[in-house]
């Protein structure tokens, strides 16, 4: 009642002390004085201006494309990272009982939770260990990175901080724990800001650091939790190059498919086929595309299936008809975690007893049912075993069970299994358990015409959470081939009357609508699965006159030239082309008769199609084309002229019919229409033009930040609306599987052991590889900020990916184990790294600008191989190899362009090129068991020391005292000028010259520079 | 993930898609049914070119020359001088590497030698006129040049050409629906070892059918001579439309014996005035090298309108999809409009130039 009566506004007191009070404060806007910010001179002011332009500039980013849409976008994963026995649970299980009310007890995977209209947070717990911190490193959008108040920072942290910049840094907020443990408030104090010191040096000043009390029923108190959640929603995220350029999913449950007949026969051994599930992110996944498992290696995608979003966001329609009673029920998806309802897919059926059940916690009661499901969870045994132990009535009322052993063990169980291979050794098998646990017969055996033999069990089946392979699933999901589930109680009392049932039978008959069904077929593409529908839609567009491209290139398997003659008649043919070879459609066929025909990029033009152009008519209908021709909307040509009168006509007619009694009005306005549009477009541009010569040219012009924003934004409009109305299939077709939908990919040959130790702890990332990256080549990089290059051979990737370096990734190493971080630089198959090598030698006989050089080489051949090579001596006097000396072994002849001097040590420069190893091994830490850390290869040198062994030592390396004879030098002899020489001197520099200073030369006689005279002084 | 077909044609548009998408091809019944089985000495020769201007390309051609395995290597670029056999045009072995040179390592510099024009491929005219032009809107313009060195008829040829590429990181995304009208046309006449009054004669007569529609119609007499003109006689007229959008439809007639320079020239005329007519904004040549660089565009739509794909667009979109996943929307551009022209859209694969060098 009291809703339905309007509420009083309220009305502001105008006179009291109130009153007063507010009219006081309104003459101040601000706490403070305008006044006293104001620039006191003008120089100030400039500056001051300048720091505020600085300022704005650094808010500026590189615009970047985000490639997840903004309508569905994957969920933010969140990823809790700290140092053993930090809390991380204890905040992962704070959190998702702050989003979903809540409380799981063992949290294993990851827990997908709605926190908003348009966000959804998947929380991750992150090992220890390296590889996994490595791997959530590559996903996190967000890291809420723990660390413990009471102990400071430890290794752990500073190494994921240094993995995290490697890989793009995504957000980072720390949140400090156990501060409950400092009890002295000026201690806590002091460590809150040391650690914030730390945090930010490590950061950036100024990252958002949390800190937590202590524990409260074993959380953390909500309001410091509610506080942290508002923090996470309102988070915005720059896209990562990395993450924006390929498709990548965090697989938040994971299922082996492989059936157990096969594993049981390989003892365990054999390849795996798995599926695994996710949400999308990055960029668009395509069908083919190779992906990586980190941990596990590269493996090839089967199947992707597009699967209902399991955590969808509210819409309004929800939201109206969300009962007050479910508010306490909201969405958690951790398939990992045994939580949430039933789910029923393709691979297995999901049974979550709601409350506080969950498996193996034996507290809360459990009835039957929930027992019997647990069972069935539990079944271990082969099928055989099963079968052994299993009972076969024929009839419902045959009194004695057919047997195949003697019945030894003859106590039911409450599930039963039963097989009976068809001829193809498949094993089906389907337990089944009664309505009420009391009538256990309700099978029916079935004889087929063509030999099949199916056990066909009725009553309520369950089906075991368990793996099967895909084909027997679907075949289960179509519902034509085996009855199941909804008409058992028909079935079973049939089969107590003794009916057979030949349900088989009209499976058989329609094998063309079972791939109608696109999960139906798992061994093609999907694009191949629906073939038949294709040829017959294909039909009826050539009907249709115009043909339908999209279809004739992809779905038909008619050669081009087929395509580009029409040949309506060659489908009859086409199909008996289908019976023999349903796989290769692209193969081109030999019969097409172009056996003589060349790849010319040229098609000839026939003689006869070119002849048209001979007549004025057909050279005038193409007038229109050229600018000096009429514009479209008045074409010039008669025909195209004609059909739109045409259209008109009929537009007019149906006008008329439609409304012939609102007069004529309607009519005239259609007329004017495309004249009046005509002429305001005409004005439009006009207009622009105007405004474009006369305005500011400048105000119009925008930055560039703001112009590349812009262009992104109407690319991405453009892809919206591109394929805005395209349905679904072809729309995977393609742009193949967007980003934020929830996908099945299932993986083929994946190694046993990966299935066999699955953690649900560690991380399980599903990585897109680009086509580049499949192949395998040398990889240049070097770290950051050193002048330091390093090759090594693996797989490529794009120049300026980051990668990080580490020696080993055992734990309870307390140095810092990543050894180094860097970038990609280059890519190349093959590399050339060469050593610095230095020969030397010495002269023993010096001609003018020749000298006799030994010690370099040991022997004539060894010179040959050098003839023509460069030599150099300390003095930096250049010269070349000539040719070897037959008398001391290894001597050679070499010029130079200079006579060198006894002295002298000459040198040869030569390179010594080294291939590095093309040896390339996975780390593959998923396919071991939790415990086990990986392990590489040992160095050699932890081998010798594990070994005891010593270093090899070569003689010859070893570095011996340099002997170097001392050198005699002989004395320098000044000569005394003589007289002759005196007077020649001073006659030159007189200007004589001539005759008297030959003379000087002639006679050989000394005349010191004053430089040399000061020497000899 | 290898990459297999049979026969000979469309051999290199899949050499190209294998050694793009990093994928090993296999080709298979090449001729098997010949006379003469196997590779062509030309199919050999672009093979050969290949493994000049890649590293660690295997290529591994069985005995019989009917099957070969290729598995790529890295584009390298660089310097490359080819001598191109005789009974294929430089146009044969030019088209494919435009398609790779892009994406190479270093900016590459081929010389070709051989035939320039030939009736079977793209003469060098058109390459430099119109197949170049179209890299423009995918931001590959700058330092991208033909130089035609020396022309070369069949059957000696002894032209040259040097081909000059830059590098990009990625290719822009192309959105190009406007084909716009005609507004000017060009054309080369040339001819080598002939009397230069053929070439005119050829634009007479060109311009007879051509003056009609514009004014703005330019057809050069390019007239090589001596050392540059080649070893064999022949000439050819090639003709360019282009549009207000900067749309370009060319054609192009080579002389063949018997028969006079006006019909050869007619010839071109006609057929330029029927791709004028096909329109769209893509001529019907190159509409592979457009596909091709709108599949490798960054992950967004591309659009462009085009003319009805020709059988070696339709398998080379068949090819696409092997090699790249990546499949094209193509709808009629207008439902009511009876014209044939498609909208050709597609999502890109984000091709990146991993082999460009950073440092």
């Amino acid at each position: 009642m009291s809703d339905q009566r309007p509420s009083k506004a309220h009305q502001p007191s105008r006179s009291g002390k109130k009153a007063e009070k507010k009219a006081r404060g309104k003459g101040k806007h601000n706490a403070f004085n305008d006044k006293a910010f104001a620039p006191r001179s003008g120089r100030r002011a400039e500056r001051q201006g300048r720091r505020a332009a600085e300022r704005d500039q650094t808010r500026l980013h590189v615009p970047l494309v985000d490639r997840t849409p903004d309508d569905v976008p994957p969920p933010v994963i969140v990823a809790i990272v700290g140092p053993p026995g930090v809390g991380k649970s204890t905040l992962v299980k704070s959190l998702v009982r702050r989003y979903t009310k809540q409380t799981l007890n063992d949290i294993r995977g990851p827990v997908t939770v709605i926190s908003g209209k348009k966000r959804r947070l998947t929380f991750i717990e992150c090992n220890t260990d390296l590889s996994s911190m490595i791997d959530i490193g590559k996903i996190a959008d967000l890291v809420l990175l723990m660390i413990d108040g009471s102990f400071g920072f430890e290794m752990e942290t500073f190494e994921f901080l240094n993995i995290l910049q490697a890989h793009g840094f995504p957000k980072v907020i720390g949140v400090l724990t156990h501060l409950d443990l400092i009890k002295k408030a000026t201690t806590l104090r002091a460590t809150k800001k040391t650690l914030k010191k730390r945090f930010w040096a490590e950061i950036y000043q100024g990252a958002k650091l949390f800190y937590l009390s202590g524990v409260l029923n074993g959380r953390y108190p909500d309001s410091e939790i509610l506080n942290l959640s508002r923090f996470i929603s309102v988070m915005k995220f720059r896209p990562l190059v990395f993450r924006n350029a390929h498709p990548y999913l965090l697989a938040d449950r994971f299922e082996d498919l492989t059936s157990r007949e096969q594993i049981r026969l390989s003892k365990g051994k054999c390849d795996r086929t798995v599926t695994v599930y996710g949400y999308l992110r990055g960029t668009n996944l395509r069908e083919g595309t190779k992906v990586h498992v980190p941990g596990v290696g590269d493996l090839d995608i089967n199947t992707i299936t597009l699967l209902g979003d399991p955590c969808p966001f509210p819409t309004a329609e929800s939201e109206k008809r969300r009962k007050l009673s479910e508010k306490k029920t909201l969405l958690v998806h951790a398939p990992m975690s045994d939580v949430g309802g039933v789910t029923y897919d393709k691979d297995a059926v999901w049974v979550n007893v709601p409350g506080s059940f969950t498996r193996g916690n034996r507290d809360v009661p459990q009835g039957e049912g929930e027992q019997m499901v647990m069972d069935l969870q539990d079944v271990n045994e082969t099928l055989e075993h099963a079968v052994a132990r299993s009972q076969i009535r024929l009839l419902g009322s045959s009194s004695k069970s057919l047997s195949l052993y003697p019945p030894s063990n003859q106590h039911t169980p409450s599930h039963q299994g039963s097989e009976v291979e068809d001829e193809g050794q498949k094993a089906q098998e389907l337990t089944s358990i009664s309505d009420d646990g009391s009538d256990i017969g309700d099978e029916e055996l079935q004889y087929d015409e063509d030999e099949n033999v199916e056990l066909h069990f009725t009553g309520r089946s369950t089906r075991r959470v368990s793996r099967r392979p895909a084909d027997r699933l679907s075949e289960i999901h179509d519902g034509t081939g085996i009855d199941y589930a909804e008409s058992d109680s028909d079935l079973g009392e049939d089969g107590n009357e003794g009916t057979l049932m030949a349900s088989d039978l009209d499976r058989g008959s329609d094998p063309v609508l079972q791939t109608d069904n696109e999960e139906a077929d798992d061994e093609f593409p999907k694009w191949k699965s629906n073939l038949s529908d294709q040829v017959n839609a294909f039909k009826l567009a050539q009907r249709n006159k115009r043909k339908d491209w999209t279809k004739l290139i992809y779905y038909s398997a008619l050669s081009p030239r087929q395509i580009m003659q029409g040949e309506l008649n060659a489908s009859d043919r086409k199909k008996d082309e289908e019976k023999d070879d349903n796989d290769d459609f692209f193969t081109l066929k030999a019969t097409d008769g172009d056996v003589d025909s060349l790849d010319t990029t040229k098609e000839k033009c026939p003689p006869n199609q070119l002849a048209k152009w001979a007549t004025e008519e057909t050279l005038d209908s193409i007038r229109h084309l050229f600018i000096t021709g009429l514009s479209d909307t008045i074409p010039a040509d008669d025909a195209s002229g004609r059909d739109v009168a045409t259209n008109d006509d009929v537009f007019d007619e149906d006008e008329r019919t439609n409304s012939d009694n609102e007069g004529d009005t309607p009519r005239k306005a259609d007329d004017a229409d495309p004249q009046a549009t005509t002429l305001a477009a005409k004005k439009e541009a006009l207009k622009r033009k105007f405004d474009e010569q006369y305005d500011d040219p400048d105000s119009t012009k925008q930055d560039f930040y703001a112009e590349a924003k812009e262009a992104i934004s109407a690319q991405q409009a453009l892809n919206r609306a591109e394929f805005a109305n395209v349905d679904i299939a072809t729309r995977i077709l393609v742009e193949g599987y967007q980003p934020g939908s929830y996908v099945r990919i299932e993986l083929n040959s994946v190694p046993c052991e990966m299935s066999e130790h699955f953690d649900p702890s560690r991380p399980l990332v599903i990585g897109g590889l680009l086509s580049a990256e499949e192949q395998f080549g040398f990889v240049q990089y070097t770290p950051e900020h050193m002048h330091c290059y390093a090759t090594f051979y693996g797989p490529i990737s794009a120049p300026n990916t980051g990668f990080c370096a580490l020696n080993s990734l055992e734990d309870g190493i307390a140095a810092f184990r990543i050894a180094a971080t860097g970038v990609v630089l280059d890519i190349d198959r093959s590399v050339k790294i060469v050593k610095k090598l230095k020969l030397t030698g010495v002269p023993y006989k010096i001609f003018k600008n020749t000298a006799f050089v030994k010690d370099m080489f040991s022997s004539a051949l060894e010179v040959a191989k050098f003839e023509g090579a460069n030599l150099r001596t300390v003095s930096g006097i250049r010269g070349q190899v000539k040719k070897a000396l037959p008398k001391p072994d290894g001597a050679f002849r070499a010029t130079f362009e200079d006579k060198v001097l006894m002295s002298d040590i000459i040198f040869l420069r030569a390179w010594y090129s080294i291939q590095p190893r093309k040896f390339y091994n996975p780390v593959t830490s998923l396919l071991l068991s939790s415990g086990s850390g990986w392990m590489g290869m040992r160095l050699t040198g932890q081998v010798r020391r594990e070994q005891n062994l010593s270093v090899p030592h070569n003689r010859d390396s070893a570095y011996k005292p340099i002997v170097r004879p001392s050198r005699r030098f002989n004395p320098l002899k000044a000569i005394i000028p003589s007289e002759a020489c005196r007077i020649a001197r001073t006659r030159r520099e007189e200007g004589f010259g001539g005759d008297a200073a030959n003379a000087s030369t002639a006679k050989g006689c000394y005349s010191a520079e004053t430089r040399e005279k000061k020497g000899a002084r | 993930m290898t990459l297999h077909y049979s026969g000979h044609l469309y051999f290199r548009h899949r050499l190209v898609l294998a050694i793009l998408s990093g994928k090993p091809i296999k080709i298979d019944k090449i001729r098997p049914g010949d006379k003469n089985p196997g590779l062509r000495d030309y199919e050999v020769g672009l093979l050969r070119l290949i493994e000049k201007v890649t590293n660690g390309t295997v290529i591994e051609i069985s005995l019989t020359g009917t099957a070969i395995l290729l598995k790529p290597g890295i584009i390298s670029g660089g310097p490359v001088a080819y001598e191109c056999p005789s009974s294929r045009s430089v146009g044969y072995f030019l088209e494919p590497i435009i398609m790779l040179a892009p994406f190479s390592k270093k900016p590459l510099a081929l010389t070709l030698r051989g035939i320039t024009t030939d009736d079977k491929d793209l003469s060098v005219d058109l390459i430099r006129t119109v197949t170049l032009p179209h890299l423009e809107p995918f931001g590959i313009s700058d330092k991208l040049e033909l130089k035609i060195k020396k022309r070369g008829s069949p059957p000696l040829g002894g032209g040259e050409v040097l081909f000059l590429c830059p590098i990009v990181k990625q290719v822009k995304t192309l959105n190009f629906v406007d084909p716009g009208k005609i507004k000017r046309i060009r054309g080369i006449a040339h001819a080598v070892r002939v009397s230069p009054q053929f070439s005119n004669r050829m634009i007479e007569a060109a311009r007879s059918v051509l003056n009609r529609y514009i004014p703005d119609i330019y057809l050069y007499s390019d007239v090589y001579k001596g050392e540059e003109s080649g070893k064999s006689p022949g000439y050819a007229l090639s003709l360019v439309a282009e549009s207000t959008t900067s749309a370009l439809h060319c054609a192009e007639a080579v002389s063949q014996p018997g028969i006079a320079p006006e019909d050869i020239a007619l010839h071109a005329t006609r057929s330029l005035l029927t791709e004028v007519e096909r329109g769209g904004c893509v001529d019907q040549k190159h509409q592979s090298l457009v596909l091709l660089m709108m599949v490798l565009g960054s992950e967004d739509v591309g659009r462009c309108r085009m003319a009805e794909p020709t059988e070696r667009t339709v398998q080379f979109l068949r090819d696409v999809r092997d090699a790249f996943g990546t499949s094209f929307k193509i709808v009629p551009v207008d439902t009511s409009d009876q014209s044939p022209q498609l909208l050709y859209s597609c999502y890109g694969v984000g091709y990146v130039n991993t082999n460009r060098t950073l440092a």
